[in-house]
């Protein structure tokens, strides 16, 4: 359980995060949410104690991180993949991180295995891609077998297969019950990942929810095609709902769900020949929620080729 | 768990770093070849003294090779100190580092204790050896070119030299943690090491004595006790090296314990 205490964190004048509160819980992948420059990462690195909070605190299992003894065995983290001295191998790497923290080497190899780097652990850093970085990092992050992880954008540069492989992994981690927190930037990617979002924009927290119910709230209208829309619009007028035509002679209908909207047609004996429930995708819903949040943002081509 | 145990498995992961650097091997390599240059300096010296009539020999400053290599030794070794941390730094393995040992200070400590154990392991490899060097080329020649007629009259001076190798490491990882920088941490230890000292000949006799008195490398012949110029007493040498890594340590400390890690 991460658990976070209006933290707060403010370099000069600007505020990067502020009076920030939530609960990381075990069992589910959550994702941490926010357009560049939120302060997803100073959050990050405030939990795990390189950055020293300005006020409130961060507690991973009840405790500040910099009071946990030998902490690989609690917590794994991944900050910055390219966080490891190029000139050393990848056992050695690893090797150095388990030897602080008590863990044997056949621990090493194990992870460098489990990872998918084992044919790679004698092979210098610096010569890695991307994506054998970041399973470095994550080799690194189950070291200790921690019961939290921490991740900060472990997607980032990732081709399709290794973008799979960190879904399925850290979906796996959580399933064993351990708490599992991801940053990103991007909904797309997290909608396919995580159980719970929490969206933060300009340092403060502006969404706390699961996946589902942020679909089922922005959950717009439902798209009708009947060969009766008059009839059609007069009965469901009646049942209360607002109803549009399309240009295309389809209907628009807002108060009444799919499945009531099928049972009162199929009661009047109106053919109807579709039914689409339409919703916000998760990136509009995301890209509404941060709107007021994003620091840098470019014209739109069109725009700005007029 | 107590925070002795913290140490020493800090203190074992980063002999396992110290030996997996390049720049470690590098920088050792550095020290064999100045030593290895002292040895032939020391040779011409010997062949031009044999050359020379006895009235001229007489006019020969004293040939220890301590004073040519050793603070050479102490920049190269002291290097390796401080690449303990400024290397972590530099590649931004300063992170997982701190992940892995959150307690900052015991993780400094624990870089302190194996960069301790570099300097004196190497300070003692580097004097010796320039002392076998003095004993095979000077052989039975007299004083002044020969600092050690007997063998013995050398155990202050390699002991002592073993010292300021271990001190200047001590004081090159606190360097590096309140830099965080590798060029701007060798460049203060050859300044403190190599350049300071030349700097100091130039200035009037009074000043340069004061200066030079309290500079690393002068300071092994007066903690040695043997013949020098300088001003300090065999105590006022040992207190000035504490004082030079208590500074060096404490500044260290507390940049690493106060600063955000990146």
């Amino acid at each position: 359980m991460i658990e976070l205490r209006e933290l707060t964190k403010r370099y000069g004048p600007a505020l990067a995060v502020d009076r920030l509160s939530f609960e990381v819980r075990p069992g589910v992948v959550t994702g941490f949410l926010g357009p560049n420059g939120a302060g997803k990462s100073t959050t990050m690195r405030m939990m795990l104690g390189l950055h020293r909070p300005t006020s409130g605190e961060a507690l991973i299992g009840g405790r500040r991180y910099a009071e946990i003894r030998r902490p690989l065995h609690e917590v794994g983290a991944v900050l910055d993949a390219d966080a490891a001295h190029p000139g050393r191998t990848a056992a050695t790497h690893l090797a150095c991180l388990a030897r602080s923290n008590g863990i044997g080497r056949a621990r090493v190899d194990a992870v460098l295995e489990q990872v998918g780097l084992a044919s790679a652990a004698h092979q210098r850093v610096g010569g890695f891609s991307l994506g054998m970085r970041q399973r470095l990092g994550i080799a690194g992050a189950l070291l200790g077998d921690p019961a939290v992880i921490v991740l900060d954008e472990p997607v980032n540069g990732l081709d399709a297969v290794g973008i799979r492989w960190i879904r399925s992994t850290l979906r796996a981690l959580a399933a064993e019950g351990r708490t599992v927190l991801l940053s990103s930037h991007l909904m797309s990617e997290m909608a396919l990942t995580v159980d719970r979002v929490l969206i933060i924009g300009k340092g403060r927290l502006i969404e706390d929810t699961s996946v589902a119910e942020m679909r089922d709230r922005f959950e717009r209208d439902v798209l009708v095609r009947t060969p009766r829309p008059a009839d059609l619009t007069a009965l469901l007028t009646g049942h209360g709902a607002t109803v549009t035509r399309t240009p295309d002679g389809d209907l628009v209908v807002l108060g009444l769900d799919a499945p009531a909207i099928g049972d009162a047609a199929a009661g009047a004996s109106i053919p109807v020949h579709g039914l689409t429930p339409r919703s916000a995708t998760l990136e509009d819903v995301y890209l509404e929620m941060t709107e007021e949040s994003v620091e840098f943002r470019a014209t739109a081509l069109e725009g700005a080729l007029r | 768990m107590t925070s002795s145990t913290i140490w020493r498995d800090a203190a074992a992961a980063e002999l396992v770093k110290v030996r997996t650097l390049r720049s470690t091997w590098a920088f050792l390599a550095g020290g064999v070849i100045v030593t290895a240059m002292g040895a032939l300096i020391l040779y011409f010296l010997v062949q031009s003294y044999d050359a020379a009539t006895p009235a001229d020999r007489a006019n020969y400053e004293t040939a220890d090779p301590t004073v040519v290599t050793m603070p050479f030794v102490m920049f190269f070794v002291g290097a390796i100190g401080a690449m303990l941390i400024t290397s972590e730094y530099t590649t931004r393995s300063i992170g997982p580092a701190l992940l892995a040992v959150p307690q900052r200070r015991i993780l400094l400590a624990a870089k302190a204790g194996v960069a301790g154990i570099i300097g004196l392991g190497c300070g003692a490899v580097f004097a010796l050896l320039a002392f076998a060097d003095a004993r095979l080329l000077l052989g039975d020649r007299p004083a002044p070119l020969n600092p050690w007629p007997q063998w013995t009259d050398a155990v202050p001076t390699v002991l002592c030299a073993t010292v300021l190798v271990f001190v200047t490491c001590l004081v090159a990882v606190g360097l590096g943690a309140a830099l965080r920088s590798t060029a701007a941490a060798l460049t203060t230890i050859g300044g403190l090491v190599l350049v300071t000292p030349m700097i100091a000949h130039f200035l009037p006799t009074v000043w340069h004595l004061r200066l030079a008195s309290v500079l690393l490398p002068n300071l092994t012949p007066q903690l040695a006790g043997s013949d020098h110029p300088y001003l300090l007493s065999q105590g006022g040498a040992a207190a000035v090296a504490a004082a030079y890594v208590i500074v060096a340590l404490g500044a260290g400390a507390l940049a690493l314990s106060r600063r955000d890690a990146s």
